[in-house]
């Protein structure tokens, strides 16, 4: 299954080489891998692309977003099931395994589902009747239903944190982090929290809890919850401040071409992230595909040529991406990013109260000229392009948002955490 | 393999089966979600509801102005159950506070506990 074509490329010759130090099993096979890798950056290093099948008509899958919002890249690692491949940093002797394989090896007889069903698949009727058929039917579901088996043991405990402080960041990109700076300067208790590892933002000196997804946001407990740590030593992070900070980004979402999900199919953003990440270029034929405001200045920052996406008919192969047909004809690529308007993540703030508007890119975070966009246990605001601000612009968002929590904070004193 | 569009690659929701779900009158991302199972998978909607937003919009089904996303809810990243079992316990027994509680102005009585 390891293709040989790598779709990374060092950007200094002999650089890569010496990088790769360490080894991460994949399906049992060694694969050298460095210190900034990611398993899915890891995998491309060697040109796998497809680590799963789709759950209804079993096309071959892969990465697609690489900056873990999206969840076609999730595989086994040391035992675990359903770990994010594209944001998940490489540990050395890392065994990584394919979910939900029917054979352990050789082909998978259900991806004949995608050619016998060429019309769609209508589950409210699909093998509903006569009984029998429902019957079997329900024994295949079961046997691919969900997503991988159980760990192979049982979960570490949990070690419980609790955090009271003045100001929560949720997100430490740029508004995130520029508001985490002002409001520490400013003598502020402020927590700052990410998703990810420090090698996906911008080098900075401040404190902030890497790898600490935020998962809940409980108004009527008064409690947001964060889960930290490695997999065998798990921190369960609740929080209860003053102020809540939302500074989530923005994300890539899916454009609509046929066979958009065809495995070396990437989100345009999502993959010059991962170049940057670690330092390579691409080393296959790539397309950006999308509208040419959005495309082109990504095409250009990808060394990528461009294909308007009306000018696209589909994205040809048979489990990988090969070429493109277009008005003008076929074009051959190793890769296809499509590329949309960034749009805002506001999941936490709407669990939080906030209200969205659409803003043709994304649903944003309705907020009001100081920033707030709700009151609760804690007053909420918002910055930054979760907001709808555009990237250049982010980092000043924060800093505004974060002189009006301080001044919040400085009219109630005693609204303080201690 | 067979050419498909897709909208949501969780669940394999096409855009011909939009298209079938609006064919039988439904029209709202709420709606089209209930039937289509789009949104429903691991990605919780992350990927696909902008590009049924748009989708929608393009059909003339619903106005930019009026439409919403559906209801986001815990968790929005990956937790065990384990972990959210141990939330529990740190937050004290299921006390669901009603809805109406987080909306009530400050010094009005919260309602009790009971469901009416």
């Amino acid at each position: 299954m390891i293709g040989a074509d790598s779709l990374l490329r060092a950007r200094e010759p002999s650089a890569l080489a010496g990088a790769r130090r360490l080894t991460v099993f994949y399906d049992e096979r060694p694969i050298p891998a460095s210190d900034a890798d990611t398993v899915t950056s890891a995998l491309l290093g060697v040109g796998v692309v497809a680590t799963g099948r789709s759950l209804k008509y079993r096309r071959p899958r892969g990465p697609y977003c690489l900056q873990g919002d999206c969840g076609t890249c999730l595989v086994r690692i040391d035992g675990v099931p359903n770990h994010r491949a594209c944001t998940t940093p490489v540990r050395d002797g890392m065994r990584v395994e394919r979910q939900n394989r029917v054979l352990a090896g050789g082909p998978d007889p259900t991806a004949l589902v995608d050619r016998l069903f060429a019309s769609n698949i209508d589950h409210h009727h699909f093998m509903v009747r006569p009984k029998l058929v429902n019957r079997m039917m329900q024994d295949v579901a079961r046997n691919l239903a969900g997503l991988g088996t159980l760990p192979d043991l049982p979960a570490a405990a949990v070690r419980p944190m609790e955090h009271r402080p003045q100001v929560l960041v949720v997100g430490a990109g740029r508004s995130g982090l520029a508001a985490t700076a002002r409001l520490r300067a400013a003598g502020l208790e402020v927590e700052c929290l990410d998703r990810f590892d420090a090698r996906w933002s911008t080098p900075t000196a401040q404190a902030v809890r890497w790898e600490t997804p935020v998962f809940g946001i409980y108004p009527a407990e008064g409690v947001i919850a964060a889960i930290g740590g490695t997999a065998d030593d798990r921190t369960l992070h609740t929080f209860r401040p003053s102020h809540v900070l939302i500074a989530t980004g923005a994300r890539d979402v899916m454009v609509p071409v046929p066979n958009n999900d065809l495995p070396g199919v990437f989100a345009a953003r999502g993959l010059l992230g991962l170049l940057t990440r670690t330092d390579t270029a691409l080393n296959c034929p790539t397309i950006v595909v999308g509208a040419p405001a959005v495309a082109q200045p990504l095409a250009a920052r990808l060394g990528a040529s461009f294909v308007a996406v009306d000018d696209v008919q589909a994205i040809l192969g048979g489990s990988r991406v090969e070429a493109i047909a277009t008005s003008s004809g076929k074009r051959e690529a190793g890769c296809v990013a499509l590329a949309a308007r960034p749009a805002p993540v506001s999941e936490l703030a709407r669990q939080a109260g906030a209200e969205v508007v659409w803003m043709d890119a994304g649903f944003a975070v309705a907020r009001d000229e100081l920033g707030r966009c709700g009151q609760g246990p804690w007053t909420l605001w918002a910055c930054g392009e979760a907001c709808g601000v555009t990237a250049d612009v982010a980092a000043d968002d924060g800093l505004r948002v974060a002189d009006n929590i301080l001044a919040a904070v400085r009219s109630r004193p005693d609204r303080g955490p201690r | 393999m067979t050419q498909r569009m897709f909208i949501c690659r969780c669940e394999d929701v096409t855009v011909a089966e939009v298209d079938h779900a609006i064919g039988i009158g439904l029209e709202s991302v709420e709606e089209i979600k209930r039937y289509t199972g789009l949104g429903t998978g691991p990605c919780q909607g992350k990927e696909c509801t902008v590009a049924l937003v748009h989708l929608l919009l393009d059909r003339g089904r619903i106005t930019a102005s009026a439409v919403q996303p559906f209801t986001a809810r815990p968790p929005a990243e990956p937790v065990t159950l384990a972990e959210l079992a141990s939330l529990a316990e740190l937050t004290g027994p299921a006390e669901l506070a009603a809805p109406a509680e987080l909306a009530s102005p400050a010094g009005e009585a919260p309602p009790s506990g009971a469901t009416p």
